[in-house]
């Protein structure tokens, strides 16, 4: 057990002392000594302060010692914690789809488990463990969110402090692919709050061919529109060749499509030149200066006529204001996007830099764009930092466990005031009187 | 000194040859050492005068008749004696201090003092003891068995309660012409007997006002006590450091008003301390009334 408030112990035991002290120079009643010209003496109080060898009023002392130190217990806010221990340990395991085989990072993150650490586990968000960590590792399977090492460091922080606690340095092992898409612009700034170093235990990254995105995509045959504008954007896309794995389609698409579609790593894009009916209307058309899909931002006027179907589907391209224009839904081992952008027919805008970007944007493979690169080294050295480990008093103060035996200290110091002022009042008028 | 004198046979040894003489011209038939307005046939000469029909032909100078052949009578002052009453406060606040009673064991001293030195002189002395169970007096009388049973009876006493003396003096018969020493401390019918020894002095009597005063109540000393009043029971009030010095002031402020009191009223006035000696005191009291009204040396 120990003290939220020590100090408040200390004053409490500092306040009994000043208490005992006043019981050895009690105000009590002098002897009374007949005395003949005692009118001459002048009318006071008839209490005077003598100093004794003796405690006066043993029983009055001892409850108001132990009401006072009762009540500075309560107020010192004992709490119940764990033993300390020198270090513990907080592993954040990657399991997104960066990494290459989710076995190996459960393999590396279980080698440096040990009772009492932390699991974090974490893709595009990040979740710790703290009981059974290494049995709930196990079962654990590979996500096709890429991964972020953000989240695993906000997470990972915030799971120190619960360690806090119980140990005096808190280490962070972070087992990652370290993939140059894992880090975001939070990622320096996230880092910069764990103060000391992180132990990265890099893994394989996943296989980069498949990811790559920025190729051209192919637009369907189709198309009712002679003067398609996204063809005509994606013909003058730089790849020559158009990708495999990418497939616009601008009107309806069929069974043969959805079939193509749930194939490993293909993405259909369906960007429908009319919206279809059964999409949701919006209750009021409008047009809206711009839209934004990845790092690519269209600037033009579009009509706002429909919204992408609502299906939980990840949000890959929205308007200005926030709303969807854009998501991506799986599809087997593929993905569908569902694209409600009206391309303006007329005007440059299918010859502009942006829109190719925008329908690359769109084009990229499941899950959003990839860069599998690693990461680079001064990144590297940013994440790492230096050797020392994070001291448990520098962590942010984690939720303690308060003892339940606040509220009864408090009560029980009441008690003993009300015992003490009954005992007070209940002496008889000549008695000696302690320091009251 | 003769019989049992208990404690008190140094004390009146001491005292041998002190006289306390009368304030006054004492008018009385009984030949004594005070001296008497009455021209007497006492050996003590003052005059001649001529010869006057109806004088006594024994008071005849016959020598100087023979001498001068006139005739002419020889004329003395008469002496008489002064009848004494001492009476004696035995309130319960002369009980002081506890338990060698100092304050009483010296007023007794003093009135058996007072008591060997009026006797000595041939005046009659009685002794009056106001007790709480009322006052005890015994009678004035010239013999030497007054000074026993004086002090057989300040032995029986036992200082207590809060009777008054005034009383006390009516009941024992004390006369106006009786010289009245009162040996009290003057605490509980203070105001009542400086009423006495005005309506005395008025009326021609002595009046001796002989205030004990313990030396602990001059200077109280030692750790704070609750003071309380024996013959005032709700007087409590602490008597520590604090108020010690107030206390000094008060009691000192009282004590001379008191003693201007007793000089307004005719009274003779003296303070006895509970350490000074007996024998001293007693010198003190008997002296401080010679001369006032006579002239010294003249008795």
């Amino acid at each position: 057990m120990t003290f939220v408030h020590p100090w408040a112990l200390l004053a409490a035991a500092g306040a009994a002392l000043v208490v005992m002290a006043l019981h050895f120079i009690a105000r009590r009643r002098p002897r009374a000594v007949p005395f003949p010209t005692a009118r001459f003496v002048p009318a006071r109080s008839v209490r005077a302060p003598s100093r004794s060898t003796r405690p006066t009023d043993l029983p009055l002392l001892l409850l108001r010692v132990l009401a006072l130190l009762l009540a500075g217990a309560a107020f010192a806010l004992p709490a119940l914690e764990a033993e300390r221990r020198p270090l513990a340990r907080v592993v954040a395991v990657d399991l997104s789809a960066s990494g290459r085989s989710a076995r190996a990072a459960r393999d590396s993150a279980a080698s440096y488990l040990r009772s009492g650490d932390l699991l974090v586990v974490f893709d595009s968000a990040a979740r710790s463990i703290a009981r059974d960590a290494r049995d709930s590792l196990a079962e654990l399977g590979a996500s096709r969110a890429p991964g972020s090492l953000s989240a695993a460091l906000a997470a990972a922080t915030r799971a120190a402090s619960t360690l806090s606690e119980r140990a005096d340095s808190v280490e962070l092992v972070l087992v990652s692919p370290l993939a140059a898409e894992e880090w975001d612009a939070a990622t320096g700034a996230i880092r910069s709050l764990w103060r000391g170093g992180v132990h990265l235990v890099a893994t394989e990254r996943a296989e980069e061919s498949a990811a790559r995105g920025s190729t051209r995509p192919s637009v369907e045959e189709s198309s009712e529109l002679e003067d398609d504008p996204v063809r005509v954007a994606a013909a003058l896309m730089h790849d020559s060749t158009a990708r495999a794995g990418v497939r616009i389609v601008r009107g309806a698409p069929g069974a043969a499509d959805s079939a193509w579609a749930r194939e490993a790593g293909h993405v259909l894009v369906h960007w429908p030149a009319t919206a279809p009916d059964d999409w949701p209307r919006r209750e009021s058309p409008d047009t809206v200066g711009a839209v934004v899909a990845g790092g690519a931002v269209l600037v033009a006027d579009f009509a706002r006529t429909v919204a992408p179907p609502a299906g939980g589907g990840l949000v890959v391209a929205r308007w200005l204001d926030g709303a969807p224009a854009a998501t991506e839904t799986t599809l087997g081992e593929g993905c569908l996007r569902d694209v409600a952008v009206s391309f303006p027919v007329r005007g440059d805008l299918a010859l502009r830099e942006s829109a190719r970007r925008f329908i690359s944007a769109l084009a990229a493979p499941c899950g959003g764009a990839r860069d599998l690169a690693p990461l680079g080294e001064s990144r590297r050295a940013v994440l790492g930092g230096g050797e020392q480990r994070h001291h448990s008093r520098a962590l942010t103060p984690g939720e303690r466990s308060e003892s339940r035996v606040t509220p009864w200290l408090l009560s029980a110091a009441a008690l003993l005031l009300l015992v003490e002022l009954l005992l007070r009042r209940n002496r008889t008028p000549g008695e000696p009187e302690g320091a009251a | 000194m003769e019989g049992d004198l208990g404690p008190y046979g140094s004390l009146l040894d001491a005292l041998r040859g002190v006289v306390w003489p009368a304030r006054r011209h004492v008018r009385g038939a009984v030949s004594g050492t005070h001296r008497s307005p009455l021209r007497g046939v006492s050996p003590e000469f003052t005059e001649y005068r001529p010869y006057r029909q109806g004088d006594d032909p024994r008071r005849l100078d016959w020598k100087l008749l023979a001498r001068t052949d006139r005739a002419s009578v020889r004329v003395t002052n008469d002496r008489s004696t002064l009848g004494t009453v001492i009476a004696l406060d035995a309130s319960a606040s002369m009980a002081f201090p506890h338990p060698s009673l100092d304050k009483w064991v010296q007023a007794c001293r003093v009135a058996m003092g007072l008591a060997a030195v009026a006797l000595a002189a041939g005046d009659a002395v009685g002794i009056i003891v106001a007790t709480a169970s009322g006052a005890r007096a015994s009678l004035p009388r010239a013999r030497r068995s007054v000074l026993e049973e004086a002090a057989r009876l300040l032995g029986e006493t036992e200082p207590a309660g809060a009777e008054p003396l005034v009383p006390a003096l009516g009941v024992a018969g004390a006369k106006h012409e009786f010289r009245l020493a009162i040996i009290s401390d003057f605490l509980g019918d203070g105001d009542d007997l400086l009423a006495l020894a005005r309506q005395r002095a008025s009326a021609g009597g002595e009046v001796y006002a002989v205030h004990i005063v313990a030396r602990e109540e001059l200077e109280p000393r030692g750790a704070a006590i609750l003071a309380t009043d024996p013959e005032a029971p709700e007087i409590r009030r602490p008597l520590a450091a604090a108020t010690r010095e107030e206390y000094q002031r008060a009691f000192a402020v009282w004590r001379e008003e008191l003693a201007h009191g007793c000089r307004a009223a005719g009274a003779v006035y003296t303070e006895v301390p509970t350490d000074e000696a007996a024998e001293r005191a007693v010198r003190r009291v008997t002296s401080a009334g010679s001369g006032s009204l006579l002239r010294g040396g003249e008795q």
